[in-house]
Formats: C-alpha cells, structure tokens, sequence
C-alpha cells in the first residue's frame, strides 16, 4: 500500500527525517508516535505532498509518487488531516465536502456528502461557515470528513484524538474502526496515548529526531528501551 | 427571488429604456457603446481578480490582441466578421498562455509580469508594421455587419449588440461562480493548501480564469476595433484599457458580479460629460478623486451595498 525508502527532509540545517523506511499492507492501522517535534506532521506532509523529500522514495500502492503534486496524490486515494485544523475559508461544511468529493473523488453524490456529515456528527452544521463556525473538535471531524469525501484508499490521522477526554475519546476510537471498516482503508494515525495506539493499531512506528528507532506490535514497541527512553517526560508535551 | 435579482432587473430596463430616450442622440449613444466596451473589460478584470485571485494592471494587451486579431483575420483572411469576433477572442486567450507561467507568482509580482506582458504586445504591434500598419495605424478592416435587417453598424445596433454581448458575459461569470469550480476558487483565496491536498488542482483552475478573462476583454476589444473602424498600437493597447476597468470595477464592486458593468457605464459617463467640462485637460484626476473617495466611504463599492453580509466572508452576494 505504502511504503518509504530512505525518505530525508531538510529545513534548512535542520534534518527533519533521516533515512525514514517503513512499509504498510493494504487494511494496516498504524500508531505513529514519537515526541514533539520529532518529524510526525512533517512526514504526513511529505507523503502528502505539501514537503518536498531531499532524498528517498515514496511509494503509493506500487507507484513512486515523490514528484506527484499535491492534488494529484489526492486524486490518487491519499488523504489526510493537519494537526492543526485547515477547513476550506468561505465554504459551508458541506460545500467543504463537495469541493473534496468533486475534485478528490472526481464525482458528485450529495447522498455520500449527507452520509459522511451523518457518520461524522456534522450534519447539524452542515450549513454553517467551515472556517468562523465550528468549535475546534467540529473542526478537527470535519478534517477527516474532508479526507473521506475524496473517497481515500490511504488515510493520514493527525493527533485527531488529542484534547478527548477519555471517554470521548472510546467513542471516537470506536468511529475510526468502524471508518476503517466501512470504507475499507488503510490509516496511519499520529497519537501520543500509548494505550490508545495498543487498542487501536496492529502496529506501532516510533519516530525520534527525525529517524525510525522502533517499528513493531505496539506491546513490544512500548516496552523497547530506547523508546521508553525518548518519551519519558515528553510524552505529553 | 425577484429582490435578490432587483439590481440586476433594474439594470436590465435601464438598458432598454435607454435607446428610447436617448436613441436619436448620436453622441449619447457613442457614450453608451463606448461605456459597455469598458464594462465588458471590467467585468473581465473582475472575474480574473474575484474568482481567480488575480490582480493585473494588463487587461490592454488582451483588448488590443483581441481587436489587431479580429480586425487582421476579416481583413487579409476574409473571415466574417462575427466568426473574427470570436477569433479575437480566441486569439487574446491564446496570447494569455505566454502568462501561465507568472500564475505561480504572488501579487505583486503577477501584477508586475502582466504589465510588461501588456507593454511587449504594444511593441509588437508597433514593429510588425508589414502586417499591422505599425504605428501608422490600420483602417482598411469591415464594419460590423448587418444582420437580419439589423445594422450593427450603426450606433444602435452596436449598443443592442454591447448589451447582449455584456449580458451573456455577466450569464458566464455567474455560472462559473456558483459552479463547483466558482466554490473551490473561493476556498483558494485563503486555504490554498487545504483545498490543494483534497485534490483541487490551484493552477489549473487559476489559468481556465486566466483565459476566460482574455477572451472576454479580447471579444469586447475586438468588437470595439470594428466599431471604432480604427486601431493604431497606442490606442488598442492605451493604459486606458487596463486602468479605467479596474477603476470602474472597484467603484461598482468588484467583487459583485453586477457592480463592475454598472460601474462603467457610470464611471465613463461621469468621466466624459461631467470631468472633462470641469477640467479638460487631465480629467481623469477626478476619477482618481472619486476612486479615493469611494474607497474610503464604501470599500465593497456601489453594489456591494447590496450584498448581505456573510458572517466572515467577505464575498457580497449580487
Ligand atoms: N516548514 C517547516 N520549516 C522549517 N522547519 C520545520 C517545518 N516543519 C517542521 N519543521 C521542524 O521540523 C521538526 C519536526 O516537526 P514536526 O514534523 O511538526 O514534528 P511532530 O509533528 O513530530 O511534532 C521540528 O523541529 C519543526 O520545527
Ligand atoms: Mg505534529
């Protein structure tokens, strides 16, 4: 479905990835986790598009996609979320979607449109303005709604679980399955809490510094000394 | 229903009642025509600045490749002229591809590359003297036809054809506008890469603006080249053609659909029976006053006044 060869990405003096390798099957949901500023966001915005690798590979269901623009990815079956919340400016939540099922999906049907607001918890708000309208969690639903309008084969999750209190945050981990069910897809999901990544994902990559430092069953992966190590203390930062 | 398109109705009788009062005024009607050939570029110019984010200062290169091209193609390849219209057209969209590549520019800088664009058109219609005429201008081109017992020829014809040619332009823009492409361009203004990374091609969309742009300003250029019966370089691609739209599209609105066609009508007029009584020479100086003015007491200009505001958007509704 995925996979990375060697992906580097500078800022400037600043490595941002170093040699970053992994690879996910089709139907795969994978924690990726690792500190603050670890290369997280920046990864999700190489494999989308948004940052160009210095060196490396990135392979999309068979296909080298690393001088893909933006959009076109898109209309591959990639989708994604930002961390911090993009809703489109001066569109309604639904206009929002249709834009994304138009140009991501290449089709239109308002009926999906009504089902993703319904799945997603939107539908009461589907006629308010996206961007001066939502509260910051309607924002952070309407991200992944976005995502799924373009119909995604592959979906990047990030930190759309963070400021959940808990039992909230059952509710929504119980969501992403049944998304992962009913649309078939294959998600990398961006989490800080270790028990959330053991009950959701069959697998866990552990970012540090830009470099891959354990990649594994999530039980095992949390009880590897160099990733203990490199979260204690910031693992809610 | 019938509120919400008030402006628009009101235009329309404007429209009609016009040539039956001022019908039998040869120079009214000359006023009008020449009126709605700047509210078609303004209505042009807003469409590229509204929907595709653009701002230029060189709309005279498309009004005048638009009118050389129709004026060359009915003379020397004996195209009818209605057909060369369209070829004016045509052909100043064609000339708005050399301008895809400052698409990526910011701005400023967009503004700056389409100004220099405009000045090398001049330029070579200037030197290109063998087939334009050069600076010594070019005449020997046909008239505007007659058809169906219509002569578009005359001061009323060309005014019903302006008038037919703005309204089927204001029908495009409106369309285009609510179409799902008029929706993503909206989105662009201020979420670029949000609505990029759900698949919304940015430059795509920003050239089909491009070129539907120059096609408007070079059909309403061309059709002012057989109106007028007359192009010379300085004329055809005068700054006139790229300064007065803009102006008459921010006093009406120009981010209405409607407010840049009545602007410039208005804003000519004013500009011909009112400033140069008072001034004569360097009459437009008032228009730059007005402009100020307007800005400063209703920056959505005239018919933004009558768009509702949206909460957070600042896209008024006409
Ligand atoms: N566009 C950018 N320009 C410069 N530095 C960046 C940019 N994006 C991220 N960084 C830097 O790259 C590092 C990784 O950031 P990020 O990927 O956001 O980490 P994470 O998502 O794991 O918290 C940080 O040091 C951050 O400051
Ligand atoms: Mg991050």
């Amino acid at each position: 479905m995925l996979r990375l060869e060697d992906v580097t990405v500078r800022f400037g003096g600043l490595v941002a990835l170093k040699d970053v390798s992994f690879a996910m099957g089709a139907g795969e949901i994978l924690g990726l986790v690792g500190p603050n500023g670890a290369g997280k966001t920046t990864l999700f915005n190489t494999i989308s598009g948004l940052v160009r690798p210095r060196s490396g590979n990135i392979l999309f269901e068979e296909r080298e996609i690393g001088g893909m623009a933006l959009h076109a990815r898109a209309r591959l079956g990639l989708g994604r979320t930002f961390q911090i919340p993009q809703p489109m400016h001066h569109l309604t939540v639904r206009e929002n979607l249709t834009v994304a099922q138009v140009f991501g999906a290449g089709k239109s049907d308002p009926a999906r449109i009504d089902e993703i607001l319904q799945v997603m918890e939107l539908a009461e708000h589907a006629e308010r303005d996206a961007a001066t309208e939502l509260a910051l969690q309607e924002l952070k639903r309407l991200e992944i709604a976005k995502a799924l309008a373009t119909n995604p084969r592959l979906l990047l999750l990030d930190e759309v679980l963070a400021g959940l209190e808990s039992q909230a945050k059952r509710r929504f981990i119980a969501k992403l399955r049944e998304l992962h069910q009913r649309y078939g897809l294959t998600i990398v999901i961006v989490e800080h809490d270790i028990e959330t990544i053991s009950t959701l994902c069959s697998r866990a990559v552990v970012l540090n510094f830009g470099q891959v430092i354990a990649d594994g069953a999530p039980d095992d992966v949390f009880r590897n000394p160099a990733v203990v190590e490199s979260y204690t203390g910031t693992a809610d930062a | 229903m019938v509120v919400k398109n008030l402006p628009g109705i009101l235009l329309a009788l404007a429209a009609c009642l016009i040539p039956l009062v001022y019908g039998g005024n040869g120079y009214i009607m000359g006023l009008m025509v020449s009126g709605l050939i700047v509210a078609g570029v303004a209505l042009a110019w807003a469409l590229l600045g509204n929907l595709g984010g653009m701002v230029s200062f060189g709309h005279a290169a498309f009004f005048g490749v638009g009118a050389y091209a129709s004026a060359l193609l009915s003379a020397k390849a004996g195209l009818p002229v209605p057909l060369s219209l369209l070829a004016g057209g045509a052909v100043a969209a064609l000339s708005s591809l050399a301008m895809l590549p400052a698409l990526r520019l910011s701005g400023p800088y967009f503004a700056l590359a389409i100004l220099a664009y405009a000045h090398i058109f001049k330029i070579l219609a200037t030197e290109l003297s063998w087939l334009t005429g050069g600076s010594a201008g070019f005449a020997r081109f046909p008239v505007l036809p007659t058809i169906a017992g219509i002569d578009f020829s005359s001061r009323i014809g060309s005014y019903w054809l302006l008038v037919v040619m703005v309204g089927l332009c204001l029908l495009a823009y409106r369309a285009v506008k609510a179409s799902h492409v008029g929706t993503a361009l909206r989105a662009m203004a201020e979420s670029e890469d949000a609505t990029r990374v759900v698949g919304v091609n940015a430059t795509l969309l920003k050239a089909w603006m491009l070129l539907l742009s120059a096609f408007i300003t070079g059909l309403f250029g061309a059709m002012n080249a057989h109106i007028i019966n007359f192009l010379e370089p300085d004329y055809a691609f005068s700054g006139t053609w790229s300064v007065l739209p803009i102006i008459a599209a921010i006093f009406g609105g120009y981010r209405t659909i409607l407010g840049p066609v009545a602007g410039a009508v208005a804003i000519y007029l004013f500009d011909q029976l009112v400033a140069k009584a008072i001034l004569p020479v360097g009459h437009q100086i008032i228009l730059g006053v007005l402009l100020a003015g307007m800005i400063l007491i209703a920056p959505n200009g005239l018919f933004g006044l009558f768009g509702k505001k949206k909460t957070g958007a600042a896209h008024a509704a006409a």
